[in-house]
């Protein structure tokens, strides 16, 4: 088979990936030194990225395609704020939750929620579960607007929150810091799955489904692993974006269009290796800085030129571009 | 039952039933194109706003009503959707499936943004003395534009049957659903069939557009509502089965219309995607198709 042919090796790539991650990591730190006046759009821009970096261990690692993130983003952000507002907290607890603890809650929220969304759809295969991900993403932000409890169409602020080792957790540089340890995490994780026997099985799982089957390989369970680190690290984002948004409305956090983005960030950018999502992100938002004033609310129409592009010249991404021309040099073989 | 809740239940179940047509004429648009060539168009509802566009420009421009738009619509989407597969989309080969997904869905950005850059992000409607009319049928109210909409998707429907059973072009088509080797072998030219199904996936979408331009604002990112209602349709009636879109086109208004109605109107867009879940889940060959045998 060509495939076999095409895929790098992983040993070989190893430390070219470690010295990527590494550099880029550099550059993220580095950037509040050189530009402290644009921190607003370093956050975000961080943060999106480690939204594509987790949205690619399901889509990028499993091969499915989810346009639902929004919906485990929106979990992270709802509980955290829920949880630390004093007039919004259920009767059961006695005082307001750190900001942390509604995190964590947060994820462990979205992994139930993936478990059972991800048991009952990995059944369907290909675009069905895509499909499934759209309408489920969508009842839930009906829910949202809908009810009385999330604050309804008109969304929820942040109320004051306790501070993070002295620090204010809405000082534009801890929101940095934040949104820079949140990269760093979904790198960790990336790298490590990669080099894990869960790596190879969702691989193997997204090559070739009934070939995996063969060798022994539980495809759904592969999948479902991927679905709720996914959706756990997606969560942690939404916590981090919901303390740098401070009020948020269903109409803007729980859209489609947010999906769409993050999955085409790391699409875009490259799904088949690990700081694909990473580029991609980058480059997206730098794009839609650039060209903010003459497009300002249309940014999206320079994702659609890309996906098309991206589908029809380089299916694995900028990055199996680059790793195309690696091979065409001898460095993997 | 008393009289008056009689007459609410059919008054909601009629309605239902027309924007249920509506549905159907959107579906059957999807699901002829996942029919011949197995791609899940994301764009469909953009397809349907381009056609809600061009009746507004049409409208502004020129005062030309915009049931008489069609004319230029239909034609103008089937264009649109011939040249799109024929220059675009052909060239993904052999990767459809999730290549095909994520070109469309490309597709659809690009155009709900070029009408955002074009026509403002404002909802805009056209005013046509018609528009909020209605007529009484047996105590039952029925909307002018909605019984339009009903009778031009019954068109339109009827038209696709002909042109697919009745016709050599039809025979086509139908040959490259089934087997596109074995249609090319045949003499028939792929391609060209490929191309000339989207398009009529295109302007049928379109054409819905038209008809909800009477009733409904417009504006530049309505159609991904719409796309969303085309997936449905088609998962409830079956991905592929065309009287399977229509009957889910049907059922989905009238699910929507009753839930709105009876439950809460707040939910109206739930009840379809709930529906729709659950035929996922339990029935992935939809609603009126054959039991297949599960991968």
């Amino acid at each position: 088979m060509t495939t076999a042919a095409t895929l790098p090796r992983p040993r070989a790539l190893t430390f070219g990936n470690l010295w990527l991650s590494g550099a880029l990591l550099l550059v993220m730190a580095l950037y509040p030194l050189v530009f402290g006046k644009a921190m607003n759009f370093g956050v975000s821009t961080l943060i999106f990225a480690g939204l594509a970096m987790s949205w690619n261990i399901l889509g990028g690692w499993a091969g499915q395609t989810s346009l639902g993130h929004a919906a485990l983003l929106g979990i992270g952000a709802y509980t955290m704020t829920l949880l630390a507002t004093p007039e919004r907290l259920p009767a059961f607890l006695p005082a307001p939750l750190a900001p942390w603890w509604g995190a964590l809650i947060g994820m462990v929220v979205a992994v139930a929620l993936a478990a059972v969304w991800g048991g009952l759809t990995f059944r369907l295969r290909g675009s069905y579960f895509t499909l499934s991900t759209i309408a489920v993403a969508l009842v839930l932000r009906l829910v949202a607007i809908n009810s009385e409890w999330t604050g309804s169409s008109e969304g929820l602020f942040m109320p004051e929150l306790p501070t993070l080792f002295g620090l204010d957790l809405f000082d534009r540089k801890v929101e940095y810091g934040l949104a820079f340890a949140f990269v760093l995490l979904t790198l960790v994780v990336t790298h490590l799955i990669r080099r894990s026997r869960l790596g190879y099985g969702l691989q193997a799982v997204r090559e070739d489904e009934d070939g995996a089957r063969a060798l022994g390989i539980d495809p759904t369970r592969m999948k479902l692993i991927a679905f709720m680190i996914s959706a756990a690290l997606t969560a942690l984002g939404g916590s981090i974006y919901a303390i740098y948004l401070q009020a948020f409305e269903p109409h803007t956090l729980l859209e489609l269009p947010i999906s769409v983005q993050i999955a085409l960030m790391a699409i875009i950018g490259g799904r088949t290796s690990i700081q694909g999502p990473l580029i991609g992100a980058l480059l997206l938002s730098i794009f839609g800085e650039v060209f903010r004033t003459v497009f300002s609310n249309a940014n999206l129409l320079i994702y659609g030129v890309l996906i098309l592009v991206v589908t029809i010249y380089a299916p694995n991404g900028l990055m199996g571009l680059f790793r195309r021309g690696g091979l065409k040099l001898g460095v993997n073989r | 039952m008393d009289s008056a809740s009689v007459t609410a239940f059919f008054q909601t179940l009629v309605q239902g039933l027309l924007t249920g047509g509506l549905y159907a004429l959107i579906g059957t648009g999807l699901s002829l194109i996942f029919g011949v060539m197995k791609v899940i168009n994301f764009a469909h509802g953009d397809f349907l706003a381009i056609g809600m566009f061009i009746t507004l420009a049409l409208f502004k421009a020129f005062n030309i009503d915009p049931y008489l738009s069609l004319l230029v619509v239909a034609p103008a989407g089937f264009a649109l959707g011939f040249l799109i597969q024929r220059f675009v989309l052909a060239r993904l080969g052999d990767r459809l499936g999730e290549g095909s997904m994520l070109a469309t869905l490309g597709l659809g950005l690009i155009v709900s943004n070029t009408l955002l850059l074009t026509f403002g992000a404002q909802p805009q409607s056209i005013n046509v003395p018609y528009a909020t009319t209605t007529f009484q049928f047996a105590g039952v109210q029925i909307s002018i534009p909605l019984l339009v909409a009903g009778l031009g998707t019954l068109v339109a429907i009827v038209g696709l049957n002909l042109l697919l059973y009745r016709t050599e072009l039809g025979r086509a088509i139908r040959a490259t659903a089934q087997n596109p080797l074995g249609a090319e072998l045949q003499g028939v030219k792929t391609t060209q069939i490929q191309a000339i199904v989207f398009g009529l996936g295109v302007a049928f979408a379109a054409i819905a557009g038209v008809l909800l331009m009477p009733l409904l604002y417009t504006f530049p990112t309505v159609g991904e509502n719409y796309t969303t209602k085309a997936f449905i349709v088609t998962v409830l009636g079956g991905l592929g089965n065309l009287p399977g879109a229509v009957a889910g086109g049907l059922v989905l208004g009238v699910i929507e219309s009753l839930g709105a109605f009876y439950i809460s109107n707040n939910y109206r867009d739930a009840y379809g995607l709930i529906a729709f879940l659950l035929v996922l889940l339990l029935r992935p060959e939809g609603l009126f198709g054959k039991t297949v045998k599960r991968v």
